[in-house]
């Protein structure tokens, strides 16, 4: 039945794998593999609660069986992205221990015990995932994370590079014989440089942008339509690119993402003494003509960002809704002005705080939009989307609303940033709870003349 | 010739009688096909011999000659008008109205008909329809005073008296002032826009010339009222009562003023007292009486009252909630107005060289005229009241966009090459219509706009005027249903006739007005009724703030503006501000139960609870 019933999962034959599993089920009610099949289809039909309970009920009646230690680690994973990360790390626990020999059942404990931030205990599960499977690159990128996140920058950048191995991950280019660059002065032949990951990531690493111009004079730079106007200053006579069929040729390529591994950058060497970008001068001068029509009478002026894009992987964790930020409007004589574009814009048309809140997101049409309206604000409260990176790298006053376990560049145990000077962070005590960093971020702005976060 | 008619009869026979009640059949009366070709002139001697029936008082007689004459000739306009004669005379309005509206489309030269029309419009309260005819009366006679007088009438009685009064004034320098009727009108209108000494002064030389004159002591009586001079509109009731012995509205006017004067008990006395000699309480006076019972705390039978008040409204009027055009516009309007369609429509640039609209929209019974009270208060800030123009514009975007399409979508002509001003020329029509409504003044740098339900168009609000602030009164929903439900109330496809039609319409409102912000930038400010309740120096620095303008002490008293807000709430906003709204829903839950389920998920969204 296992055979049959998970070749149907497998080939995407849901309907099939439940017919077997049902059947066996009707048999045999007790059966563990059957449940545990039916609880991995009903995962997969969206019914989230019924399938973890079907596969608490499967691991039960397996035993210390064969298959008992996938149901487990699926159990693990489940219970993870429920949310319920100790029963998660039980499970977890369990599963390694009975299938010690599991890199998957290792490597799920690791994911688990990071979003609980016992990063030694995951950076050990990880490291027993990578000695019995090398070249798992969901592990080694997920130990780059725990390691970054603990500060150990030196060998969580070497882990970061399997981030292009992961399952599903785009390739960073496309097929070339050119080789990846060393970091060394290239004096002769194009440096391509691409401007990766997400838009918070490009404006984090495009820092690094001067100096590798400096190694390569030559320097060609493939980057997104919509980051182009931010990267541009940076990017001096080098030309750029959105398309690869408009790509010159080139002799050495880099991530922008890749940099900081190839300059040894650790925590006491981050470039981050001064803004690194610079808004359009005629911009902000019509974003601040707007904003004094639109805000008469001299409020201060807080941005406001509330939500990441839904498809990142961590959305749930790190994005609220706006009228958890209702203290923000209990404030006086303020203005939020929201920044925030994509579905979660909506949320501005039911807010119903005592400040005025000016939705400016179906008016901006770039990141040159957005870094002139920061450059106009008194200060700006985001949760951890490219607005946070964009207000740090502008030295605006930020404000950063961070999830329990937050993404790496955030680090642990601080309130600043040393990437960004001028940018506080507020982090969750618990998982899930927003209403104590919202009240601290309200208190810090209240305080006589302070827009400017408290360090 | 009976051949003929025997043949007609058997063509068309089946035709009922027209609705009507003209005597004419339907399909040669209201429901007659004007495309079909006028009839070749021939001589119809049954006129004359009708007109001299009439002349010698034979009704029958009369109308046997008209009704076959123009069943056979529906165009016939001197029997028409013969017929529309007799009927009016019969008393029978509606057979008039209808004979006199098809005279004067017939002949749109025709000024005594136009000018009849017009005041049987004005008389049956179809102001719209009236103001339409009035105006042509004034182009057809611009030196004619009765043209500028319906005028006069119809602009004050449709809230726009700034307009009436430049018509009655007309009318002064046409026929001069021996007319007592006129200056008693005149006198009300003023009355309407606050000028109570003018006013008074005018009732004085009206009475002057004509003493006897029922509707000039009651009008006085009633500016009286409006002044708080509650012993000098007692006197002048007793005249008006002693012209017109009996009348209603003179006992309903007493029940008024002692309500004013809190002598509850004698106000709810006089009212039952009318129930029970005057046949029965009509929808105002039912209101009434439910305004007194809820004072007294008297809640279930004030309940009682309302539902009255709305039954005998519906009966009387045949109106009920147009929920389906409601629905229809509403998802029209979040269908149109989308952030993706809202980044490709121009905005009309902002005008620096004259005053700004100051929005304050809301839910009827949401506060509006309070903070409007509150606001004009500041020198900077003028009263413009309840403006009809956003409404008005609703209507005329088609045509001066030159579209094809229906508001909402007719803004698609924006994109055309010849309409890329189109905006500006409708706010140019805004800010024209507001001033000359009266609602600019000199010194004034903004001027309110609080006309209520205008949120339902918001969207047309934020591309004429992108940056003007927008206040938007919030006030607990059961509140807000409940007091709507003890007034009367026309606004929002007649939503008020009932109060689930009210509850329902309130949620599609919001919901649009949620649809608003979430797509698109407006100056937007919610303030809350019970705000200003619990802190009205808190609330009133905010708003001021908001709109741009210092704080000035004079908005805290807004109880002393003088200016008569011509709306429901006028009574209260003569008080001082008081808390026996706040939170009055709470006695009447069981009544309000019907409601609930429907506004329950409003009240929590806005952060309100049951309790």
């Amino acid at each position: 039945m296992r055979t049959e019933g998970f070749a149907h999962l497998e080939a995407g034959r849901i309907d099939a794998a439940r017919a077997v599993a049902e059947a066996r089920l009707a048999r045999d009610p007790g059966d563990g593999d059957a449940l545990h099949l039916l609880g991995i289809v009903s995962w997969r039909s969206g019914a989230q609660a019924v399938a973890a309970d079907l596969l608490r009920r499967a691991a039960a009646a397996l035993g210390e069986a064969e298959g008992a230690v996938l149901c487990l680690s699926n159990l693990t994973e489940m219970c993870r992205l429920e949310g319920r990360l100790d029963e998660a790390a039980a499970c977890g626990q369990r599963a390694v221990a009975l299938g010690p020999d599991d890199a998957n059942a290792w490597y799920n404990l690791g994911i688990v015990e990071q979003e609980r931030l016992r990063l030694d205990a995951s950076i050990t599960a990880l490291r027993r995932a990578l000695a019995l499977a090398p070249d798992h690159a969901g592990a080694h990128f997920e130990l780059a994370e725990a390691l970054l996140l603990g500060g150990d920058f030196k060998a969580g950048w070497e882990e970061y590079e399997w981030r292009f191995r992961v399952t599903g991950v785009q390739p960073l280019l496309p097929q070339t014989r050119a080789p990846a660059w060393d970091g060394s002065p290239m004096r002769d032949g194009r440096l391509l440089l691409i401007a990766d990951q997400g838009y918070g990531d490009v404006i984090q690493f495009m820092r690094f942008l001067p100096r590798a111009r400096s190694l390569c004079p030559n320097v060609a730079i493939a980057c997104g339509s919509l980051m182009k106007p931010i990267v541009a200053p940076l990017a001096g006579d080098a030309p750029m690119f959105d398309n690869w069929s408009q790509a010159p040729d080139f002799d050495a390529y880099a991530a922008f993402s890749s940099l900081p591994r190839l300059f040894g950058v650790e925590l006491a060497t981050i470039p981050a003494d001064r803004a690194y970008l610079r808004p359009d001068a005629a911009l902000v001068a019509h974003w601040r003509s707007k904003l004094d029509r639109m805000t008469a009478g001299g409020p201060r002026r807080i941005g406001v960002v509330w939500a990441g894009r839904p498809t990142h992987g961590n959305d749930r964790n790190r994005s609220l809704a706006l009228e958890q930020l209702a203290p923000l409007g209990q404030l006086e004589r303020i203005a939020l002005i929201a920044l925030q574009l994509g579905d979660a814009a909506a949320q501005a048309g039911r807010w119903w705080g005592g400040a005025p809140l000016v939705n400016l997101g179906p008016e901006i049409r770039d990141f040159a939009d957005t870094a002139a309206i920061i450059s106009t604000l008194d200060a700006v409260v985001s949760v951890d989307t490219s607005v946070a990176h964009l207000a740090g790298a502008l030295g605006q006053p930020t404000f950063v609303l961070l999830p329990f376990a937050p993404d790496w560049r955030w680090l642990l145990g601080r309130d600043d940033s040393p990437w960004y000077p001028s940018v506080r962070l507020y982090r969750q005590p618990s998982r899930g709870d927003w209403t104590a960093p919202v009240a601290r971020v309200a208190a810090d702005l209240a305080r006589p003349g302070r827009s400017r976060p408290a360090t | 010739m009976s051949a003929g008619v025997l043949m007609e009869e058997a063509v068309d026979g089946g035709a009922g009688p027209c609705a009507c009640s003209s005597g004419l059949r339907a399909d040669r009366c209201c429901a007659f096909d004007w495309s079909t070709p006028p009839d070749a002139p021939r001589p119809t001697p049954e006129v004359d011999e009708a007109a001299q029936a009439l002349a010698a008082g034979d009704a029958a007689r009369a109308e046997a000659l008209l009704v076959p004459l123009l069943n056979r000739h529906p165009r016939h306009a001197g029997a028409l008008r013969l017929l529309f004669e007799l009927r009016r005379a019969q008393g029978q309005r509606a057979a008039a109205e209808a004979l006199l509206a098809r005279i004067v489309a017939l002949d749109p030269n025709d000024l005594a008909g136009t000018q009849a029309l017009a005041l049987i419009l004005f008389e049956r309260g179809a102001m719209a329809e009236a103001e339409v005819h009035a105006r042509n009366a004034v182009r057809l006679a611009p030196t004619d005073p009765r043209s500028h007088n319906l005028m006069g009438m119809i602009m004050t009685e449709a809230q726009r008296p700034q307009v009436g009064e430049h018509h009655y004034r007309r009318v002064i320098e046409l026929a001069g002032r021996g007319d007592a009727i006129l200056l008693a009108n005149l006198a009300w209108n003023l009355k309407n826009q606050g000028r109570m000494a003018e006013s008074r002064a005018l009732y004085e030389e009206s009475v002057a010339l004509a003493p006897d004159v029922f509707q000039t002591q009651f009008g006085w009586a009633k500016m009286e009222e409006t002044d708080r001079n509650f012993d000098r509109a007692d006197q002048l009731l007793d005249a008006a009562a002693a012209l017109q012995p009996g009348a209603t509205s003179v006992t309903l006017g007493r029940a008024i003023l002692r309500g004013r004067t809190r002598d509850y008990e004698t106000a709810v006395g006089i009212l039952e007292g009318l129930e029970r000699t005057g046949g029965g309480l009509g929808p105002v006076e039912w209101s009434e009486k439910g305004l007194l019972l809820d004072r007294m705390g008297r809640v279930d039978e004030a309940f009682a009252a309302f539902t009255e008040a709305k039954r005998t409204l519906r009966e009387a009027t045949g109106q009920a909630y147009l929920a389906e055009a409601a629905a229809d516009l509403a998802q029209r309007l979040k269908a149109f107005f989308t952030t993706a369609r809202l980044a490709i429509l121009p905005r009309a640039g902002v005008r620096a060289d004259v005053a700004q609209p100051l929005f304050i929209v809301g839910f009827p019974r949401s506060g509006t005229t309070m903070v409007e009270q509150t606001l004009t208060a500041h020198p900077k800030v003028s009263a413009g009241d309840e403006l009809p123009t956003i409404n008005e514009l609703t209507n005329l975007i088609p045509r001066m966009l030159n579209s094809p399409l229906a508001y909402p979508e007719a803004f698609a002509d924006l994109w055309l090459g010849d309409q890329t001003e189109g905006l500006d020329n409708l706010r140019d029509y805004y800010l024209q219509r507001a001033r000359q409504l009266g609602a600019t003044q000199k010194g004034a740098s903004l001027f309110t706009d609080k006309m209520p339900l205008n949120e339902t168009h918001l969207g047309l609000i934020g591309l004429i005027f992108p940056e003007a602030p927008i206040i938007h009164l919030l006030r607990h929903p059961l509140d807000v249903v409940l007091s709507v439900f003890s007034n009367h109330l026309t606004h929002g496809f007649y939503c008020a006739y009932d109060l689930e039609t009210i509850a329902r319409h309130y949620v599609l409102v919001m919901d649009l007005v949620e649809h608003y912000r979430g797509q698109m930038s407006l100056r937007y400010l919610p303030i809350r009724y019970e705000d200003i309740v619990d802190d009205q120096e808190a609330s009133v620095r905010k708003m001021l703030a908001f709109v741009g303008l210092p704080f000035d002490r004079r908005c805290l008293a807004f109880h002393e503006n003088r200016r008569y807000a011509r709306t429901a709430s006028y009574a209260q906003v003569t008080e001082q501000l008081y808390d026996r709204s706040r939170y009055r829903y709470r006695a009447y839950m069981k009544h309000l139960a019907p409601v609930i389920p429907i506004l329950e998920p409003a009240i929590a969204r806005l952060g309100y609870t049951i309790d």
